[in-house]
C-alpha cells in the first residue's frame, strides 16, 4: 500500500518537473541564413520561447564572423562577444546590449536567454545589432524563416547619382468597377492588391529619394493607351507593371517576372517594316530596351527570390502592357490568387510592405549599376 | 330485378349513354384525320437521296488526334488522345479538332478554355495562317492572370500545330470576328502567333 502511494507521488512529481522545464519552450522551424547572392550559408535549428525565435550564439561565427570569441560566465550569466574589433556585453534575461564603441546601450525587445542549457540570442539581435557592428544589412523573412546578410554597399541609396533624377513608373494593373482582375476564393481582388503594393512602393521609394509615379493611385479604370501615355510622357527610367496571377490549377504558386519579347517563347508573325518614301522608318519600340529590361528583371528576380519559396522564373512573351513603353519594362506577377497560400500571403499587409521594400531595393540596385556603368570612374 | 329496371329507365342512364356515344364518334373522327395527314406527308416527301455522295461529305472511320489540356500535376499543357471522325477537307478538320478542344476535359485534366466558349468559324489563308474565331466567352469568361492566358493560348496553338504541322504556320485568335489585343490584359494577341 505504502509503495503504491509512493510510486504515484513520484510519477506526479516527474510530470510537474517535466511541465515546468519544458514550459514555453518548443522546437521552432529551421532558420536559413543566405548571403547577398541568396546562396545558403547555413541552416540553424532554432528554439521557440514565448513566441520568440532564439538561435545559438555559435551561429554568429558561421554567418557573421568566424573569428568571433564568446566567453560565457555561467554563475553571473554574462555573455561577452568579441567581434569585428568590438566588445559586446549581454546579461541573460536582460534586454540591454552594451557595445564598447557606443556610449548608450542598445535595447532589444526580447532578452537573450539560457535555453536548453546554453545561451541563446533572439533573432532580433541578428537583425538590429549586426548592422551596428559591421557594414552589413540584415533582412528577415518571417514567412520562410530566412535571414539574408549582405554588404550594405550593395543597395545603399546614397550611391545614386544626384544629378540624374530617376523617375520610376509603377503600373498597378486593372482597376475600376468593371476590371477587377483575378479573384481568390476568399475574396482577395487583384486590383486592390496591386494598388496597395504600388502605393507602398511610392511611399518607400520617395523616402529613399526616388521619384515614383503611379499610372493609377485610386480604384479607377485606365485603358492601356492611357497607361502607356502616362508612362511615356513622364519619361521614366523604369517601368514596372504589377499584377496578380491565376491558373486553372490551384497548384500553381509563386511570383513570376515577364518581359515583352515578340520573338520569345511565343513568336509574332514577322510584321513588314514601315517605309516612308524610300527610307525605312526606325520606330522606337520596346525591343530597343530588351537588354535593359532583362537586366532589371534579373535584379528583381535576385532580390525577390529572398521572399519566394521557389526560385522566381523570368519569361519572355509578347506582353501587351509593355509593348509600347519606351524604357526598360517588366511585368511582375506577385502571386497566384488561385492558390490558397499565395492568396493568404497577398492579403497580409506585412507581406505587402515586405514586397514593396524589396522592389524599392531592386530599383536602387539597378539604378546604381546603370549609373556606375555610365560613369565607371565615379566622376 | 325491379332495382335493375329502375336503373335502366332512369334519366341518369340516358345521359351517360349519350356522352359515351359522343366520345366514340370524336375518337373515330380523330383517327380518320390522323390517317389522312399521314397520307399527305408521304405524298410530300422529298425524292430519294442519290446513291453517290460528294466525296468531301463522306465521314470516314474515327481517327486518333491529340487535344492539349492542362495536367494539374505536372502543371503543363499535355496531349490527351481523342477519337474523331475527321473530314478530309482541312478547314472542316480544323473546325472539328478545335471544337473538340473546347469540350469538357477528362476528369484528370483541366481545360484552359473558359466554359461556354464556342468556335464560330475557322479560316486558313494562303500564308498558312489559321484564323480561329471564338465567341466572346473566351475573353469575357477568362479567369485572368498571365499564366492562365498563356495556358489558354498554348493549348489552342499546340492542338492546331500538332494536327497540322505543315499546313498551318501561325494562328490568329479572333473574338466574335474581330482581332482582340488580349484575352485578360496580359498576353498580346494582336498578331498571328507561333512557337
Amino acid at each position: 500500500m505504502w509503495l503504491r502511494t509512493l510510486d504515484t507521488l513520484f510519477f506526479l512529481l516527474f510530470i510537474v518537473i517535466l511541465v515546468f522545464t519544458t514550459h514555453g519552450i518548443a522546437q521552432a522551424p529551421t532558420v536559413r541564413f543566405v548571403d547577398g547572392e541568396s546562396k545558403t550559408l547555413t541552416d540553424v535549428e532554432s528554439t521557440l520561447h514565448q513566441g520568440i525565435i532564439y538561435l545559438p550564439v555559435e551561429t554568429l561565427k558561421t554567418v557573421f564572423d568566424p573569428e568571433m570569441t564568446h566567453p560565457y560566465h555561467h554563475p553571473k550569466k554574462q555573455l561577452t562577444l568579441k567581434t569585428k574589433g568590438k566588445e559586446l556585453r549581454l546579461q541573460m534575461g536582460e534586454t540591454t546590449v552594451n557595445i564598447d564603441s557606443e556610449k548608450e546601450p542598445f535595447i532589444l525587445n526580447s532578452p537573450p536567454r539560457v535555453l536548453q542549457g546554453q545561451p541563446m540570442l533572439p533573432i532580433e539581435f541578428f537583425q538590429k545589432v549586426l548592422p551596428r557592428l559591421d557594414d552589413v544589412a540584415v533582412l528577415y523573412n518571417r514567412t520562410l524563416q530566412r535571414v539574408r546578410i549582405m554588404p550594405k554597399t550593395v543597395w545603399a541609396p546614397e550611391t545614386t547619382d544626384d544629378t540624374h533624377e530617376w523617375v520610376i513608373i509603377i503600373d498597378p494593373g486593372h482597376g475600376g468597377k468593371d476590371d477587377l482582375g483575378c479573384k481568390s476564393q476568399n475574396g482577395v481582388i487583384e486590383k486592390d492588391v496591386v494598388l496597395a503594393v504600388g502605393k507602398e512602393i511610392q511611399r518607400l521609394g520617395n523616402q529613399q529619394g526616388l521619384s515614383i509615379r503611379l499610372t493609377r493611385d485610386q480604384d479607377v479604370k485606365k485603358s492601356r493607351i492611357q497607361r502607356v501615355q502616362t508612362t511615356n510622357r513622364n519619361q521614366g527610367q523604369l517601368f514596372l507593371s504589377l499584377h496578380c496571377n491565376a491558373s486553372f490549377s490551384p497548384n500553381h504558386k509563386g511570383m513570376r517576372l515577364y518581359i515583352n519579347n515578340p520573338n520569345g517563347q511565343l513568336r509574332f508573325k514577322a510584321a513588314p517594316i514601315p517605309v516612308f518614301g524610300k527610307k525605312r522608318l526606325n520606330i522606337l519600340t520596346q525591343a530597343n530596351f530588351l537588354k535593359q529590361s532583362q537586366d532589371f528583371a534579373s535584379v528583381l528576380q535576385k532580390e525577390l527570390n529572398f521572399l519566394a519559396e521557389d526560385p522566381i522564373v523570368i519569361s519572355e512573351f509578347p506582353i501587351i502592357i509593355l509593348a509600347d513603353v519606351y524604357m526598360p519594362a517588366v511585368l511582375l506577377e506577385l502571386g497566384y490568387l488561385s492558390n490558397v497560400d499565395d492568396a493568404t500571403r497577398l492579403s497580409n499587409p506585412n507581406h505587402i510592405v515586405q514586397v514593396a521594400e524589396t522592389i524599392v531595393r531592386a530599383i536602387q540596385i539597378y539604378s546604381v549599376s546603370v549609373n556606375q556603368s555610365a560613369n565607371p570612374n565615379g566622376l | 330485378m325491379q332495382y335493375f329496371r329502375k336503373i335502366v329507365h332512369s334519366r341518369l342512364f340516358v345521359i351517360w349513354g349519350i356522352t359515351l356515344v359522343t366520345i366514340i364518334i370524336c375518337l373515330a373522327v380523330t383517327l380518320v384525320l390522323i390517317s389522312h395527314a399521314k397520307r399527305i406527308r408521304i405524298v410530300d416527301a422529298p425524292p430519294k437521296l442519290p446513291t453517290t455522295a460528294n466525296p468531301t461529305d463522306i465521314v470516314p472511320a474515327p481517327q486518333q488526334i491529340n487535344i492539349f489540356l492542362l495536367n494539374p500535376t505536372s502543371l503543363e499543357i499535355a496531349p490527351v488522345k481523342a477519337e474523331l471522325s475527321l473530314y478530309p477537307e482541312p478547314t472542316k478538320r480544323l473546325k472539328q479538332i478545335v471544337s473538340a478542344l473546347i469540350q469538357e476535359a477528362p476528369p484528370d485534366y483541366r481545360n484552359p478554355i473558359p466554359r461556354g466558349t464556342l468556335l464560330n468559324e475557322v479560316y486558313v489563308d494562303s500564308q498558312k495562317t489559321a484564323y480561329l474565331d471564338f465567341s466572346h466567352h473566351l475573353a469575357d469568361g477568362h479567369i485572368g492572370g498571365t499564366t492562365a492566358e498563356l495556358l489558354t493560348v498554348t493549348a489552342i496553338l499546340k492542338t492546331v500545330f500538332d494536327a497540322f504541322p505543315n499546313e498551318i504556320k501561325h494562328v490568329q485568335i479572333l473574338i466574335d470576328g474581330r482581332e482582340k489585343e488580349t484575352l485578360a490584359g496580359h498576353l498580346n494577341l494582336s498578331q498571328p502567333l507561333r512557337f
